[in-house]
């Protein structure tokens, strides 16, 4: 079996926020293209209707939902990260 | 570290995006994982809490009293429909900062539990 990762290296706090248009932008360009956006009172909801997953985003925060799909959630993660500033 | 008015100090990340005027920024994951078990939702839960204190060495792990257990600050819960209730979801939620270990459980409860539990 793989082994659990070493106790924790701090990762890096994050600020700053994502901005919608280019971020849809940046998925376009990564082959996600159906996308249904949806207004809400803090931000917006994604949802990404082939891949089955939602990303909420807020102000200050980012919130990732998807299925077991490992490859899928870490290029939405990179692609969230290169909007913030790591601190 | 900061250099704030021809001083040098050493705070916590947080008191330093204070400082800064920048406000952080959380990113959460949440992963749905399928398991096929014939189990309670609650007998379910408590295999993947002694499974996980089998495989991972110096982590805290808790069993909650709401019905989650949580490994660091990784929220693991388990739900099943009345339709289907041999499918439990398993519900995963870590922030970013617990990355490596988020993604390390949702590997590992993925391939099942082991049947000696």
């Amino acid at each position: 079996m793989e082994e659990p990762p070493e106790l924790l290296s701090p990762k890096p706090l994050l600020s700053g926020a994502v901005p919608l248009e280019p971020f849809l932008a940046t998925l376009h360009k990564h082959g996600i293209t159906e996308v249904k956006v949806e207004e809400t009172p803090e931000g917006h909801i994604l949802h990404l209707q082939t891949e089955d997953t939602l990303i909420q985003l807020e102000e200050d925060g980012t919130h990732i939902v998807c299925g077991n799909n490992e490859p899928l959630r870490t290029t939405l993660r990179d692609l969230v990260l290169r909007f913030l500033q790591k601190l | 570290l900061i250099i704030k008015d021809n001083s040098l100090r050493l705070v916590s990340p947080e008191q330093a995006l204070k400082e800064l005027g920048l406000t952080e920024h959380q990113l959460r994951f949440t992963c749905r994982v399928q398991l096929q078990e014939p189990h309670s939702d609650q007998d379910t839960l408590n295999r993947i809490y002694t499974h996980l204190k089998s495989v991972l060495k110096g982590y805290t792990i808790q069993h909650l009293p709401d019905g989650a257990v949580m490994v660091e600050s990784i929220v693991i819960k388990v739900t099943s429909s009345a339709e289907e209730p041999n499918l439990k979801v398993i519900l995963l939620s870590w922030s970013y900062q617990d990355e490596e270990l988020g993604s390390f459980l949702s590997t590992l409860l993925k391939k099942g539990l082991p049947s000696g539990l």
